[in-house]
């Protein structure tokens, strides 16, 4: 290691620490909870790796240096006004609501109580107390090495100190998703927040979660590092959206471990439209066959916005389906990334994956680093990937105007209708509704 | 209404209209003939304003503006549409959003209000009707999958909501059954007015029958090499293009 990264390794390290003992000193009778054990052992972890450079692989196009080198203050709560929860509650979802402002759970304005049948949301920490349910989340936990060592996850389990365990019990289907609604306030800047989930799907039941990343505040300066630990059960079925729209000043590292076992649905849809730096690592792990995996994502990227998708479906056992679709469009200087894995290994027989990322790149300094990966060591399956990199259709914008619609208009109405293919997916119509409006609105004020 | 004076337009750099002379007035039906490859798709997309037709030399003027000057959208918020030979397929744009789009961004051109979106639909229901469109092409995505007549009959739509004063039809007929050509023909018909023109491009003369155009022009190579009446259009069809040809080579 040069001594240039050395040297910002080392500052990273000092500020970590200065932050992990602010937290153990604020401990006083509470050392030998097992929360406190939980994170201790992750943050011994975390001092044992390194973060990646541009030398790791999966690291070639994202420089974590400008995002590690701020020392970041633990985010703190701010009393929220009815109107900042305005643009961030969708009323229409009848969802339950779980806000969190700078990474601290506002119960005041959170449906903790009065949940509906079949749905558990306790605090980690209270999890933790429990013998059966500390066991299920340390098992999820040691599962992580299996896809790879990532560094965040470790740095996400020493400093959540608000994690949750949502847990669908056997055969219940919860009709009202559960929304996490994540603000940023603006406060004590730079802020570090670690939103922290484990979900527990159980046998045959059915969940929607979602996850929306706000900024009150649209040039605040802070780092979210997410991360995600889902395990559905038999035939369990869980719809995950993620709309992310963080300040333009924001680092996002979000990630999300996915285990399935049989008969088992998954479905993540996801819209990046903020941040400065954001990058999402997503894997599943298919523990037994018949499942279903799908990945639909849009990305779009404006201004000097770098937007990265990691991805990861490992298929190790027969008979199970996987779909990844990957749109997104890049102006100005904006860059995005797309590095897709699907792994099909000898015993994923009848193995059914799809992979296509589209970029549309619209401007000489925008970039595009798409890699879509298919490695494959079974003979009898279904594979494709693919990957495009174009422009909009000029023939396209050329009839729309010959109409009479601006040429604006008509570049907007092509890019959402590019991205739109994507948001059709989404099974949760006043979602897609959501994230087609806001594609409208960011393409709009640019 | 329309002037077009000594206007060369190039493609890729190979001259396609070599100085074509035209004047239109107000409530003139011109029709436009000649055999495949003599620039008649070129005359409409120059008016229309498509970039990669190059205008070299001469004027184009409209209602007395330098059409030249305007961009694609203005000219069609002056009045001016064309109906595309090959209408362009859009998925992911519905035709509803499309219409809706395009009336509005005339309204708002032209200083109206926009419609509500009742209002709106009132109006698309209304017209599908009148050219034979069933109401879920309004759903669908614009042009994808739509056959050849479904196109043509969809640029017929377009063209009744946004009452251009200038209609071009570039060989809307062409690949239509008798039942379709005779809708757009009513098309046409019912929009004909003292203040609106149409510039007809066709290929045969059976689309004539039912639109009586007061001029008929032929142009080959590049040139118009003969105009006359209606009854042009019919010499045409008995002897073929190749007396043109012939005339137009003895000069
Ligand atoms: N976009 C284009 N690119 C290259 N050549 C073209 C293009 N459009 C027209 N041409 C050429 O210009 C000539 C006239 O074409 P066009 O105006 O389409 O004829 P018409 O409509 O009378 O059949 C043809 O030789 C055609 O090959
Ligand atoms: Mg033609």
């Amino acid at each position: 290691m040069s001594a240039v990264l050395q040297d910002q390794h080392t500052t990273t390290k000092d500020w970590l620490n200065d932050l992990f003992q602010v937290y153990e000193d604020g401990l006083n009778g509470h050392r030998d909870h097992p929360l406190a054990e939980f994170r201790r052992r992750a943050f011994r972890e975390l001092q044992e790796q390194d973060f990646p450079t541009r030398r790791d692989e999966d690291w070639k196009y994202t420089s974590v240096t400008p995002m590690l080198k701020q020392p970041y203050q633990e985010g703190r709560p701010v009393a929220l006004e009815a109107k900042d929860l305005e643009s961030a509650v969708y009323p229409e979802l009848n969802a339950v609501k779980l806000v969190f402002t700078n990474g601290v759970l506002d119960t005041r304005h959170s449906d903790l109580d009065e949940l509906p049948e079949g749905l558990h949301i306790l605090p980690v920490s209270q999890a933790m107390e429990e013998e059966e349910t500390r066991r299920w989340i340390e098992a999820q936990v040691e599962q992580e090495g299996g896809t790879g060592k990532n560094t965040f996850l470790p740095l996400n389990r020493a400093f959540a100190g608000q994690g949750l365990l949502v847990r669908a019990e056997r055969n219940a289907a919860i009709e009202r998703p559960v929304h996490l609604i994540y603000l940023s306030a603006p406060g004590a800047d730079p802020h570090f927040a670690h939103p922290q989930l484990f979900v527990q799907a159980k046998t045959g039941s059915r969940l929607i979660l979602i996850e929306s990343y706000r900024a009150l505040e649209s040039d605040s300066l802070y780092f979210t590092n997410a991360a995600n630990w889902i395990e559905l059960a038999a035939n369990a079925r869980v719809d995950h959206y993620r709309l992310q729209r963080e300040s333009r000043a924001a680092y996002q590292i979000h990630n999300t471990l996915v285990r399935q076992d049989r008969d088992s649905t998954y479905s993540a849809y996801a819209a990046d439209l903020g941040g400065k730096l954001v990058r999402n690592n997503l894997s599943t792990t298919l523990l037994n066959s018949n499942t279903q995996t799908n990945y639909y994502a849009i990305y779009l990227g404006n201004g000097k916005q770098h937007l990265d998708n990691q991805t990861f479906i490992d298929h190790a056992v027969p008979y199970c389906q996987s779909n990844e679709l990957y749109k997104g469009i890049l102006t100005d200087s904006a860059r995005g990334v797309f590095n897709g894995k699907v792994m099909v290994r000898q015993d994923a027989q009848k193995t059914n994956a799809f992979q296509q990322n589209s970029s549309l790149v619209l401007s000489p300094r925008a970039v595009m680093d798409t890699k879509p990966q298919l490695e494959i060591y079974a003979d009898d399956v279904r594979c494709s990937h693919g990957a495009t990199i174009g422009q909009l259709d000029e023939t396209a914008v050329f009839y729309l105007r010959s109409r009479g619609i601006p040429e604006r208009q008509a570049r907007n109405l092509l890019q959402q209708a590019f991205l739109g293919e994507v948001v059709d997916f989404m099974d949760l119509e006043p979602v897609a509704e959501r994230v087609r409006a806001l594609i409208e609105e960011k393409l709009r004020e640019a | 209404m329309l002037h077009i004076k000594d206007l060369r337009v190039s493609v890729e750099d190979k001259e396609i209209l070599k100085g074509v002379n035209l004047d239109i007035n107000p409530g003139e039906v011109h029709a436009i003939m000649g055999p495949n490859g003599s620039g008649k798709s070129t005359l409409a997309n120059a008016i229309a304003g498509r970039e990669e037709y190059q205008i070299t030399q001469g004027s184009i003027t409209f209602d007395g503006q330098d059409l030249l000057d305007m961009e694609v959208d203005e000219r069609a918020h002056a009045g001016v549409f064309m109906a595309f030979q090959y209408p362009i397929e859009i998925p992911g744009v519905s035709n509803a959003t499309f219409l809706k789009s395009a009336i509005n961004a005339l309204r708002e051109a032209r200083g109206q209000e926009e419609l509500s979106p009742v209002e709106l639909l009132k109006l698309l229901r209304e017209k599908a009707r009148m050219l034979g469109i069933d109401e879920s092409f309004l759903k669908r995505s614009l042009n994808e999958g739509f056959s050849g007549g479904e196109k043509k009959r969809n640029e017929m739509l377009q063209m009744a909501l946004l009452e251009p004063k200038l209609g071009i039809l570039d060989e809307t007929d062409s690949g239509l059954d008798i039942d379709a050509l005779r809708i757009v023909a009513d098309a046409v018909n019912q929009l004909r007015g003292p203040e609106r023109s149409f510039l007809i491009v066709t290929h045969y003369q059976r689309l004539l029958n039912y639109i009586v155009p007061d001029y008929v022009h032929v142009i080959y190579d590049g040139r118009i090499v003969k105009s006359g009446d209606k009854e042009l259009a019919i010499q045409l069809e008995e002897q073929g293009y190749d007396w043109i040809k012939a005339e137009a080579v003895a000069g």
